[in-house]
């Protein structure tokens, strides 16, 4: 129906995306946020290890958006499922027909000791452009010594973005012919969550001499005063260098009932039809639900075309779907899997990486316009299923 | 005796059973004992390995109709 109220919370990809379709449709749609810009995250690591500008990755939430679209620049501090009515900071008061929760999941430097002094000396390449611009003030003057990337939980966007933060470190040591080793701390037994992945990363990794990695390694705290990380068996590594992946929390919503959240805050969804658990008129999609799937911008993107089809009487699932691009400086692959079926297996390649490159750039425009871009999407997500590339791999 | 903990991880497969498993161990102290459920397959050599490298002690290690069920006593803390 024409004329109903959408309530979008968030100006994330997924956001973005679900506003512009919904607005497209004729429905009344609001989206709240409360930050006016809009980045494209992946691009933190460019900033942070090739020295790039957050100019260039940055656009105003406005510029995004559908003009029908309402946006209030306001922070959503209440939602309540069961009255349909939401609360701003400002005390703006919202009533719906729908909601959609894509608010993103909250950055924690308070889960471990040290990672807050840590943080704000190093910064890092998840929590802002800004953060990742420390990053590079510190990687573009180091001449020699040991820059650590810890890994103290798993549960956080793009997984492979870890190990892209080494490799691109790497390459940039090696081009400028500087005594830095990059290491990388992991708590799983195997370089990567899935074990035959691993060892395709683990062979890359190999191939630089400036690389080293410690897996089951469980960071328990961080002496900053010393520059050691510290094992949960009390071991130490002395670094010179550290950058930190923060912990992942739900949004910092006070959400109606309680119950809708889970021990870490992230919103509990029906895995495949988005709704949040036993509301069918709320939905949560991207890094703020509890999805058992990788924290990624491709969730958040096919969410936003679930929901939409949802919403107008059809009846889309969400698959699961990952296809997180783990790049080196000019190679690539993709991990994609979904909820029945592992990551497959995958080869290096140049061209994945330019493939890689072409996402970048259709980005921003496949926000604004998402209905002329989603052929393409289409086009490379059915050729790339998990079931298609099956054993064969990628 | 230490507390007991149950994580549910079955249906997840990306980034799987271990990642909950660490947040669990996180706040574990020495005793402590944490089960794992899970559906991913890839877990029974997961957590085989996530044992001998970190040092704890597997209790069981289960399969029963497509569930595994992982019992592990923490041991390594310092």
């Amino acid at each position: 129906m024409n004329g109903e109220k959408v309530l979008v919370v968030g100006g994330g990809a997924g956001g973005l995306l679900v506003s512009n379709l919904l607005a497209g449709d004729g429905k009344e749609v609001t989206l709240v946020t409360d930050n006016p810009e809009h980045y494209f995250q992946p691009a933190n690591l460019f900033i942070a290890f090739k020295g790039e500008s957050p100019e260039s990755y940055k656009r105003s939430v406005e510029s995004l958006l559908d003009p029908k679209v309402r946006l209030i620049l306001d922070k959503l501090s209440k939602l309540d499922l069961g009255n349909r009515t939401a609360l701003t900071e400002r005390g703006k008061r919202l009533e719906y027909d729908y909601v959609i929760v894509a608010a993103g999941a909250r950055m924690d430097y308070n889960s471990l000791p040290g990672m807050k002094e840590n943080f704000e000396t190093f910064g890092d390449y998840y929590s802002s452009p800004e953060a990742a611009v420390k990053v590079w003030n510190t990687v573009s003057r180091m001449k020699n010594g040991k820059l650590i990337i810890g890994v103290p939980d798993l549960i956080i966007k793009c997984p492979p973005a870890p190990h892209k933060g080494v490799f691109l470190a790497a390459e940039f040591f090696k081009k400028e012919k500087r005594d830095v080793t990059v290491e990388l701390l992991y708590p799983s037994p195997h370089i990567y969550t899935e074990a035959e992945l691993a060892k395709t990363i683990e062979s890359k990794m190999k191939s630089f001499s400036n690389i080293e990695y410690r897996t089951s390694f469980l960071i328990d705290s961080v002496d900053t005063g010393r520059k050691v990380v510290i094992g949960m068996n009390g071991e130490e590594i002395k670094y010179d260098a550290l950058v930190l992946i923060p912990f992942h929390k739900g949004p910092d919503i006070d959400v109606n009932p309680a119950e809708a959240r889970d021990d870490d805050g992230f919103i509990k969804v029906d895995k495949r039809k988005l709704n949040i658990t036993s509301y069918d008129d709320a939905f949560a999609i991207g890094d703020c639900n509890n999805a058992p799937t990788s924290k990624t911008g491709v969730a958040a993107h096919l969410g936003a075309f679930v929901v939409w089809k949802r919403i107008n009487g059809r009846n889309a699932e969400y698959s699961g779907r990952t296809n997180c691009p783990l790049i080196t400086d000019d190679e690539a692959i993709f991990v994609i899997s979904d909820y029945d079926h592992k990551p497959v297996g995958q080869r290096f390649s140049r061209l994945k990486r330019l493939m890689e490159d072409l996402f970048v750039a259709m980005y921003f425009p496949s926000l604004r316009y998402p209905r002329k871009f989603e052929p393409i999407f289409d086009v490379y997500f059915n050729a790339t299923e998990p079931h298609i590339l099956g054993e064969k791999g990628w | 005796m230490g507390d007991k903990k149950t994580v549910d991880a079955r249906g997840m497969a990306c980034p799987g059973p271990i990642a909950k498993l660490t947040r669990a161990y996180r706040e574990a102290k020495n005793g402590d004992v944490i089960e794992i459920l899970a559906t991913d397959q890839g877990f029974i050599p997961d957590i085989k390995a996530w044992i001998e490298s970190t040092g704890n002690k597997l209790i069981e290690l289960k399969q029963d109709g497509g569930v595994i069920r992982a019992v592990i006593e923490v041991t390594a803390k310092k």
